[in-house]
């Protein structure tokens, strides 16, 4: 009896749309579903921080060093209340880690997304047309993948000046190599199947083939890994700005947040490391747990 | 029992015990705890802070400066110059080596030879003192007369920073100034090593070197044949501790009975308790903002009549009385800087005895941006270092609040020292932060190689970035080098910083602070060229 009911709920599940058992599979687990919620929140939170901050804390003539390092909880000069106290330049922390959050998803989704692209391409032809341009790719790839990212992401900053765009750029140019190796692996399986020898057998433009069939079923996986990578495109950013290499001074993301608060934790001021720390954790903790639910859902193995 | 290893477990422990041992009688070891290590204990190696702070333990130079670098005698005891090239220093009788060796002129010839035979050496600038000699010659053992090719008025001063060695530590035959017979030297020239396992590190300094282990300790006790003034202590530790952090709990601890540069926002945890006192010191580093006023089109300043706003004076001007240095040094210093009106703190040599204070002025600032012709400002970049000064980039931050709240639309780049120094020397900022300390103690120093029209043959202008140039200026500090006369000199440095201030393009902010902290018994007496000295310590009477 019990061996024909598992046969069964096999049997069920397999004749489930893959997108509902994903869905399922995220809403039966608390984790999942907490971290979901948690990012939703904070996307919105970093939407709307224009709207609901006190304070714009990349507008320089609207700080005043006066009301500085302020504990939380305390109305300064401007008359704002810092409910998440200030920084050494009397940024409000509330206003600060709200725009360093719209900055760390900001980076994390477009350089995520420019990596992607620039792997998959790179993945599909080395599979598609093999030898010589296969081994150059790869190599490439192996080139790329045998240096630790940070020091390239170092270099390449050091070199080109700091910015936004130009974090996005080292971080694209750092990432790329690991898709590319994944997408390869994908449509090399893909690409023995039938219908990829039926479709050349017809004569299909090779443009054709590639976009229309190898693409569309190789790029699962590579989605799947792509969205446990944008916590890791935002650690990466956190990382180089703490180094202080990533973006501007002036316009400070939750890992320069953090490098600013580092010296004053022994003097008792926590607060301006500590809660953009919470920020950060919070948001590259949840994106780790989503995707890798979404990972376990289509089985995917990792780079 | 409260040794560095066990601070964090056991300090709370330490500091039970210090309590109840409270008043006991000090123990004749000093226990200096230092931000950053020595290299090594050859004093001729690398001329860093540090190496030099410890070679005035062990050595003395002919001319030494005070905690205020004034020049002191000390080897010599009096010298004189004849107007022109040549120098003659009488030299202090009966003092002898810790080896025992008297001390003669032969000595100091042998240490201005050594200088240029000294193969490890780091940095060459110990030996560019002696490019200059013409002849050094022993008229008798305690008198020497040197020659130099151009006149040098400053070279007391030079002096005061090379540590005389003994001619006993090589073999050797008659000495002479004469490098082509190796100075009558027969054997092998010491290097670094022979200082640092103690065989060549023989000098006249208070204390002489028992132990030297990199990375863990350096061990000195008293010199009993020392010239001046005994010290008090028998011996004294110099532990490198570079963490702020764990260097702060080990004096809490009572690991450490003085500790160099402590951060000034952790000075509130012993500014109430009566068992630890600090001082804070004025040094000889300026923070100064270096206009690019040499150029019609400047790299980072973007006006909508498509010129370079830093040339015309009024807006140099209204860009420093934008800036509240009081509260830049309240709010960020924490206290521990001087507001600078001028290029070398008051006192030094060649300064204005009472400069004009930079006002906080922002009414006035605008007017004088709207006069320029600028009401509604022009963008600009300021360059800042973030790893080399105190707050570097915090600073830069708040200066461009300020000047943003004149309508100056300001942004901050902000970079590690390694990146920051070769672009600015390539010229590409239009606003950039300048640390400069002043080793010789006079304002010749930063005058002549900042604000001089570059001149190589003369050695002046090199660090002149933002392309400033004044024949007034020029006219005044080309003179003062080669003036012999005190007085005549300080006026000359007097109206060329002056000039200099006259035209704003370089906007003084502040001198940073050293700061040292210690048990309360202990008197320290901070110097301004930031050494951190066992000989500046004394038991409180």
């Amino acid at each position: 009896m019990t061996a024909d009911i598992e046969t069964f709920a096999k049997t069920a599940e397999a004749n489930t749309p893959l997108r509902m058992q994903v869905l399922r599979n995220i809403r039966n687990r608390p984790t999942a579903s907490g971290a979901a919620i948690a990012i939703a929140i904070l996307v919105l939170l970093a939407l709307l921080a224009p709207v609901i901050t006190p304070q714009n804390p990349y507008d320089l003539a609207s700080l005043s060093v006066m009301d500085n390092r302020l504990a939380p909880g305390e109305t300064g000069m401007t008359g704002i209340t810092y409910w998440l106290g200030t920084d050494a330049q009397g940024r409000d922390m509330l206003s600060a880690i709200l725009y360093g959050l719209r900055t760390s998803l900001l980076v994390g989704l477009t350089a995520t997304a420019g990596a992607l692209a620039i792997g998959s391409v790179a993945g599909l032809l080395a599979a598609h047309f093999g030898g010589a341009v296969d081994a150059l790719l790869m190599r490439i790839v192996d080139f790329m993948l045998g240096f630790p990212s940070i020091l390239v992401a170092l270099i390449l900053l050091s070199s080109i000046g700091r910015g936004v765009d130009k974090v996005v750029v080292a971080i694209m140019l750092v990432q790329w190599a690991q898709y590319a190796r994944l997408m390869r692996a994908a449509a090399l399986v893909e690409r023995r199947k039938e219908y990829i020898e039926a479709a050349l057998n017809f004569g299909l433009p090779t443009r054709h083939i590639l976009l229309f069939h190898l693409l569309p079923n190789s790029i699962g996986s590579v989605l799947v890994v792509a969205s446990i990578s944008v916590a890791s495109a935002i650690t990466l950013e956190a990382t180089l700005s703490f180094l202080g290499v990533g973006v501007p001074v002036t316009q400070p993301s939750l890992g320069l947040l953090i490098a600013n608060g580092f010296e004053f934790l022994l003097s008792g001021q926590y607060w301006i490391a500590v809660f953009p720390g919470i920020a950060l954790v919070l948001l590259v903790m949840s994106l780790n747990l989503l995707g890798d639910r979404l990972r376990r859902s289509f089985n995917v193995r990792g780079p | 029992m409260c040794t560095p290893m066990n601070v964090p477990t056991v300090a709370f422990a330490c500091l039970l015990s210090i309590g109840l041992s409270g008043g006991s009688a000090w123990s004749q070891t000093l226990r200096i705890a230092l931000s950053a290590e020595p290299t090594a204990v050859d004093p001729h190696y690398h001329n860093v802070t540090p190496n030099n702070a410890l070679a005035t333990h062990l050595f003395s130079s002919l001319v030494e400066q005070d905690e205020k670098q004034r020049l002191q005698p000390a080897l010599a005891k009096t010298w004189e110059n004849d107007g022109r090239n040549r120098w003659t220093f009488k030299l202090r009788q009966g003092v002898s080596f810790s080896n025992g060796a008297p001390f003669t002129a032969d000595d100091v010839i042998f240490t201005f030879c050594r200088l240029q035979r000294n193969e490890t050496k780091v940095t060459a600038s110990f030996g560019r003192v002696t490019a200059n000699f013409a002849s050094v010659t022993a008229v008798d053992d305690h008198t020497l007369a040197i020659e130099t090719l151009q006149p040098e008025p400053l070279l007391p001063n030079y002096l005061s920073d090379i540590a005389i060695l003994s001619a006993s530590i090589v073999p050797h035959g008659k000495i002479t100034y004469d490098l082509g017979r190796e100075c009558g030297v027969t054997g092998p020239w010491p290097v670094v090593g022979n200082f640092n396992d103690g065989t060549a590190a023989v000098g006249t300094g208070p204390y002489k070197l028992k132990s030297y282990v990199h990375g863990s300790a350096i061990d000195l006790e008293r010199n009993p044949t020392y010239w001046g003034e005994a010290e008090p202590w028998a011996a004294v530790q110099l532990l490198p501790v570079t963490s702020t952090g764990p260097r702060f709990a080990g004096l809490l601890a009572g690991d450490y009975d003085v500790i160099e540069n402590p951060a000034a926002r952790d000075l509130g945890r012993i500014r109430n308790d009566k068992r630890f006192s600090y001082i804070v010191t004025p040094s000889a580093r300026a923070i100064i903002l270096q206009l690019d006023v040499g150029r019609e089109k400047s790299p980072a300043v973007k006006a909508a009549d498509g010129r370079n706003p830093l040339q015309d004076v009024r807006v140099r001007k209204a860009l420093s009385l934008a800036i509240d240095r009081d509260t830049i040094i309240k709010r960020l210093m924490d206290g521990s800087a001087e507001a600078a009106y001028q290029f070398m703190p008051v006192g030094m040599f060649g300064t204005l005895p009472n400069p004009a204070k930079l006002t906080y002025d922002p009414a006035a600032s605008r007017k004088l941006l709207a006069e320029a012709g600028y009401p509604n400002g022009f963008q600009i970049t300021v360059a800042t270092t973030n790893n080399r000064y105190v707050n570097d980039s915090q600073i830069v931050q708040a200066v461009a609040q300020y000047w943003a709240q004149i309508g100056v639309k300001t942004e901050v780049d902000a970079m590690p020292s390694t990146i920051y120094f070769p672009r600015r020397a390539k010229r590409e900022f239009s606003v950039a932060l300048a640390g400069f300390g002043s080793t010789s103690g006079e304002t010749s120093q930063f005058l002549r190689v900042w604000a001089a029209t570059p001149d190589e043959a003369l050695a002046i202008g090199s660090a002149n970035y933002g392309g400033y140039s004044s024949e007034v200026f020029d006219r005044l500090i080309r003179e003062a080098i080669v003036t012999f006369d005190d007085d005549k000199r300080s006026q000359l440095l007097q109206k060329a910083t002056v000039t200099l201030l006259d035209d704003m393009a370089f906007v003084p902010l502040h001198f940073e602070s050293s700061i040292w902290a210690f048990k309360a018994d202990l008197a320290v007496t901070g110097r301004t060229d930031q050494f951190t000295q066992a000989m500046s310590v004394k038991p409180k009477k």
